[in-house]
């Protein structure tokens, strides 16, 4: 028997836990429809995929036959997806860098200028609007060799010379790739890193400014810390986006010249639908999303540790 | 109807029928045929409707189909065809494929790549009663599986007659170096020789087949079944001549863009006078006049070294083709075949082959006014000196090569001439590729 004191504690807690497990069912009844939902369109499917990666299913007959750990000991072996792997790592480097700086960029522009503010914010966040369709036909077009808006206007210029084939020339189809998608996609980081400029308080900035800080110096050693936690959720969604681009080298390129812009998530497509091996697609489907999460998880530990607060 | 720009007109009343190629003149089964199936399900008071799909990237043979369709349906109000067809997609493969996957597969489909699809079961062969509307259609595993849209055409060089006198060619080349002559005196002009439509990889193999059939396939039509049986290579020393052959063009004649050039930017290019020469096969000649009715044009075909020609001509296993699950259902099957047939009637049939300057599949004759440039496709065809053959994907039986390889093959050839690729090393790669794409697939 315990004390009146103690038994009052502990009827307390009890309907604390009552409350919680009430709080906790109703919120798992909101859940569940969606819940269920994912489970069956995209939870089970991504598991019976896992089965799939070890056929040799073409994707269109019935016939599906089990060949063991062949399509990862090919992918292993295979010097087109080792080329796509690097792609794809070029690609996801060089965009991760390029979207955050040009997106920290544009939202301190935004966040420090006096006039037309919603303007630029505007202006910078519209690509964003478009779909990766449209965006790369649009840059298909203006970086079109013979009609090209680019290499006219380097033509009318007196730059003729530098007219080159942008998408058809293998050291700068990629280039083109990047710098297209940097612009369609650095305006959604700068939303993100914008709304974490304006928490940072305005006294952390005046105090320095008054003790002689440079703005440099403002940046790196008060803005750009306090940015850390923008800058961990940018870099995840840009490293996963990055990863996964599709829409603008299928438009765009083709996974071409020849293999030099194909990316893992487009050779999945081609060897999957195009040439007839769902089974050795499934399988690089399923490496990508290892590598993704590998990626994803040493990214967000690394990121997470250099978060600070003052 | 067909028109031919005026000067070049003169009437080539084309009576063309299948048995003049292929040695057998059979008689039309007249009214039978032509009244697009009097049991058809259309008539029959119920409204049937089915889903048509096919390779829609060439602009005219677009409007010639859909036209054709939807003649077919004011003809034939309760029967309804939903045209899926995507003229955005680079390759009609993977659109077909893409179809397949979200159950969308079309319940006529133009086909091409017939025996994967039959394996699959995905097709039917087409009904028996409409196999009298050709004559000696290709069969696969002894089966007809499809109503051919028409027979293939040869590809050539289709010039511009103002940039070969700018140039002072007088004559047409009668060899490949004579060729490569006419090339040099082109480049000299200043003008780009040719223009290549390199992004669709389609294109690629306009060319890519020239040299493969002047080098292999004219001497040895089974040499596929002999490679994927490992008797022959890629690294041997005539498919390494003909890709020799076809690096040396490409580096030194096609314009510089070639490799983001989409396939139906050439006829602009050609017509601008940008460019003075294309190679391609006899649709493009609509596509051509539509761009300058005034253009100026030639065609003819690409000797090899010792002044043989060799073209692509040989009949191939495509066309329109039900698929397993229309077949299914009796009143789409129906309404089907009777769009089969008002498509090959003859006042039909005309308007289409027209458009593309086709050459017929019928047994019964079908006439549409030719230009001179298709007047000389048509002579090349009914040349028995001239060689017959096929691009390296068109063959099948044991001479099918993985459906995977040619898309693959075609990109790096485009890495090789790209990259100034030792041809014999690119060569031993294309070789090890083709043998494990074969393991691959028998696996």
């Amino acid at each position: 028997m315990g004390t009146p004191a103690s038994t009052a504690g502990l009827r307390v807690k009890s309907k604390t836990r009552r409350k919680r497990s009430n709080a906790n069912s109703f919120a798992l009844l909101f859940i569940l429809p969606s819940l269920i939902l994912y489970t069956l369109f995209v939870i089970v499917p991504t598991l019976g995929s896992v089965y799939l990666s070890f056929t040799s299913w073409d994707g269109i007959s019935e016939d599906v036959r089990f060949i063991g750990l062949a399509n990862f000991a090919e992918i292993f072996q295979s010097p087109r997806v080792h080329n796509a792997l690097k792609n794809t790592l070029v690609l996801t480097i060089s965009l991760v860098l390029l979207e955050n700086i040009a997106a920290i960029a544009m939202a301190l522009m935004v966040d420090r200028v006096r006039w037309f503010k919603n303007l630029f914010r505007s202006l910078f966040y519209f690509p964003t609007l478009l779909s990766g369709v449209v965006m790369g036909f649009v840059w298909a077009m203006i970086l079109n060799y013979n009609f090209g808006v680019f290499n006219q206007i380097l033509n009318a210029v007196g730059l003729g010379s530098w007219a080159i084939d942008w998408l058809g020339n293998p050291d700068y189809a990629m280039i083109s790739i990047i710098l297209s998608t940097v612009w369609k996609g650095a305006g959604y980081y700068m939303i993100i890193y914008l709304a974490g400029l304006q928490g940072i308080p305005t006294e952390l900035s005046e105090a320095a400014s008054i003790d002689g800080a440079s703005g440099w110096q403002q940046f790196r050693f008060i803005t750009f810390p306090l940015l850390a936690g923008s800058l961990t959720v940018c870099m995840v969604l840009s490293t996963i986006s990055a990863l996964k681009i599709f829409d603008q080298i299928a438009v765009m390129t083709d996974g071409g010249p020849g293999f030099a812009t194909e990316t893992l998530t487009y050779i999945i497509y081609k060897v999957g639908f195009g040439e007839l091996r769902q089974g050795f697609g499934t399988a690089l489907a399923l490496v990508l999303f290892v590598l993704i999460l590998i990626v994803t998880i040493i990214q967000v530990q690394i990121l997470r540790k250099r978060e600070v607060q003052y | 109807m067909h028109m031919v720009k005026p000067k070049a007109k003169g009437w080539f009343a084309v009576t063309l029928a299948a048995s003049m190629l292929l040695g057998a003149c059979g008689s039309g089964s007249g009214d039978a045929q032509t009244k697009s199936g009097a049991a058809s399900s259309g008539e029959s008071g119920e409204k049937v409707s089915f889903t048509l799909g096919y390779a829609s990237g060439d602009p005219a043979a677009r409007k010639a189909i859909s036209d054709t369709v939807q003649r077919f349906m004011d003809e034939h109000p309760n029967i309804e065809i939903k045209d899926i067809s995507d003229n955005s997609a680079s390759s009609y493969l993977d659109w077909l494929k893409t179809k397949d996957a979200v159950g969308e597969f079309p319940d006529l489909v133009e086909m091409r790549d017939t025996e994967v699809f039959a394996d699959a079961g995905k097709i039917v062969e087409l009904p028996s009663d409409l196999l009298e509307l050709f004559d000696s259609p290709p069969e696969v595993e002894g089966k007809v599986w499809n109503a051919p849209l028409a027979l293939n055409v040869p590809q050539g060089i289709i010039y511009s007659k103002k940039a070969y006198a700018d140039a002072g060619i007088a004559e047409l080349p009668k060899t490949y170096d004579e060729f490569l002559a006419v090339q040099e005196k082109l480049k000299a002009s200043g003008l780009s020789p040719l223009v290549v439509g390199g992004k669709d990889i389609f294109h690629m193999g306009f060319w890519v087949n020239k040299f493969l059939i002047d080098d292999v396939y004219a001497q040895d039509p089974d040499w596929n079944s002999k490679k994927t049986a490992q008797e022959v290579s890629f690294a041997d020393d005539n498919v390494v001549q003909a890709m020799t052959d076809f690096k040396f063009l490409f580096r030194n004649y096609v314009d510089k863009g070639w490799l983001s050039t989409p396939d139906n930017q050439t006829a602009s290019i050609l017509v601008s006078g940008k460019a003075a020469q294309l190679f391609s096969g006899t649709w493009m000649f609509s596509q051509i006049e539509e761009a300058d009715p005034s253009f100026e044009y030639g065609f003819y075909a690409v000797p090899d070294r010792e002044g043989h020609v060799n073209v692509i001509g040989l009949p191939s296993p495509a066309g329109w083709t039900l698929s397993a699950e229309a077949a299914k259902d009796p009143a789409k099957t129906e309404a089907i075949k009777s769009f089969i047939r008002y498509f090959f009637e003859p006042e039909q049939y005309s308007l289409y082959l027209a458009s593309l300057n086709g050459i017929p599949s019928t047994k019964e004759k079908v006439e549409y006014e030719a230009s001179p440039a298709m007047q000389s496709a048509l002579d090349l065809m009914n040349d028995s000196d001239v060689t017959k053959s096929l691009a390296i994907n068109n063959w099948w039986g044991e001479n099918l090569i993985p459906p995977q390889f040619r898309n693959w093959f075609y990109k790096k050839l485009q890495e090789m001439v790209a990259s100034d690729g030792d041809v014999t090393d690119y060569m031993k790669q294309i070789d090890t590729e083709y043998d494990a794409q074969v393991k691959a697939n028998s696996m």
